[in-house]
């Protein structure tokens, strides 16, 4: 007990002395997160709305699909992208692994299903009456799916923080992908992990704390659009 | 000829919904449909709207022969509103609501601003113009919904049961609207009612549909 009391007034003084190590690590843990979250976004949402609001042989199938992905190990997608951008993969020559783009690589495939899913489960939720009436005053398509988004906006950020808080807390990617190079590609998870195994914990404990803030923040944001989108619903 | 339909058939899960043989709507007039609940009101306004497609037949407008590729529907449903038996308003103010059909067209924001504050004048709901579309009344809701449709100057307006939920302060406004408009602008209109006072009242024309079928046409005595 005494060790981790030690280790919390320790990873106190080392954030108010502005560590420049820990906020290293820190500002990479966030490029790549928001990066990744950006790019997943950019994909899921569109094709969210695609198949929210199309009706096509196997959809559900699709749906199903999808959700399996949510359960998908990150480590197996470490394995799988590793196999594309080691030295000897396809993409070998484009000298990926180890880099940030890597871990990024990995992030996106992890997030893409989960902001598609909730995409798909919030804009399913809208009232269809909204595209007939966007489209009876004379909206064009790309005009209603605005229309459809606009009035899922809640919803859909709530799907994007989701998919934020899961790649900023995981490390089976960053690890294998990264490879915790110090400066470079070391994220909060990926030392935390380094510096448990060293038996150094007063790192660990002040990059615990600052992912348990941020995820405090994400999830205070999260509630608050689930609250925004249960008192639209009334 | 405002719409003309021959052997028009819509047909949901093997079930026919609706079967017109002929289908004629004259320009500038006012047509009442007269149906019991589940006799094909709906449907048959969904697709004068060109919100559906039918399962077979042909659907003329103004001579032309509704094809049902995207390029065409844009353009004559943008002759087209339907208003909605429920409708549904858009979440924000009163005047992105009023002015939503402007704004699709790229009109201009002065000229947007102009005519929104016109037609909430017409539908009597010009202290609305900043409130929050969602808190509005059921009666209130139907009045905006009307303007959003107004404010387009559609050539054909389509009304599903226009007073349905609605006082009678409300309805007695409604009606009024239809009549002023149809009268000042030459829209021609198509309104679902259950209510044949009501289309007496206002109709040049009343048409029965009883289960998918016209099965006749009221003229005013």
């Amino acid at each position: 007990m005494n060790l981790l009391l030690d280790s919390i007034q320790s990873a106190f003084l080392l954030l108010l002395a502005c560590d420049p190590e820990l906020f290293s690590i820190v500002g990479v843990s966030l490029k790549v997160s928001c990066i990744s979250t950006l790019i997943a976004s950019l994909v899921g949402i569109p094709v969210g709305f695609l198949i929210a609001h199309s009706n096509f042989y196997g959809k559900r199938l699709l749906l199903t699909f999808l959700n399996t992905l949510l359960a998908l190990p990150t480590v197996v997608i470490g394995l799988v992208v590793y196999s594309f951008i080691s030295r000897r993969g396809i993409l070998g020559p484009w000298e990926l692994l180890y880099t940030q783009k890597a871990i990024i690589i990995g992030q996106v495939i992890l997030i893409i299903p989960l902001v598609t899913s909730l995409c798909i489960a919030a804009i399913s939720k809208i009232d269809s009456r909204y595209r007939k009436t966007a489209l009876t005053l004379g909206a064009t398509h790309l005009q209603m799916a605005l229309v459809i988004l606009k009035e899922a906006r809640y919803g859909i950020g709530a799907a994007v923080i989701a998919a934020f808080g899961r790649v900023i807390a995981e490390v089976g990617i960053s690890m294998m992908l990264g490879g915790n190079a110090k400066g470079f590609t070391r994220t909060m998870t990926t030392a935390m992990a380094l510096e448990y195994d060293k038996g150094e914990f007063v790192l660990a404990v002040a990059l615990g704390l600052t992912l348990m803030t941020i995820a405090f923040g994400v999830n205070m944001l999260f509630h608050f659009f689930q609250g925004r989108t249960e008192v639209d619903a009334i | 000829m405002l719409f003309e339909a021959a052997k028009l058939t819509r047909t949901f899960k093997g079930r026919e919904i609706l079967n017109l043989s002929q289908f004629k709507l004259e320009k500038g007039k006012i047509y009442a449909l007269i149906g019991a609940n589940g006799a094909g009101k709906t449907t048959l306004l969904n697709l004068l709207a060109l919100l559906d497609k039918p399962t077979s037949g042909q659907l003329f407008f103004c001579g032309q022969e509704v094809q049902y590729n995207r390029q065409q529907l844009l353009h004559l449903r943008r002759r087209i509103v339907l208003v909605d038996q429920h409708p549904i308003l858009f979440t924000g103010p009163v005047w992105k609501n009023v002015e939503f059909g402007l704004k699709v067209r790229g009109i201009a924001k002065k000229i947007r601003r102009e005519r929104t504050e016109e037609v909430l004048a017409l539908v009597g709901m010009e202290e609305f113009y900043l409130a929050d579309a969602h808190k509005l009344s059921g009666g209130e809701s139907k009045r905006i919904a009307l303007a959003r449709a107004l404010v387009i100057e559609p050539e054909v307006l389509l009304c599903d049961e226009p007073t349905a939920n609605v006082d009678a302060e409300n309805q007695e406004i409604i009606l009024q609207i239809l009549k002023r408009i149809n009268r000042k602008k030459q829209t021609s209109i198509l309104l679902a009612t259950h209510y044949l006072s009501q289309s007496r009242r206002l109709a040049h024309h009343t048409l029965l549909l009883e289960h998918g079928a016209l099965s006749e046409t009221i003229d005013p005595a």
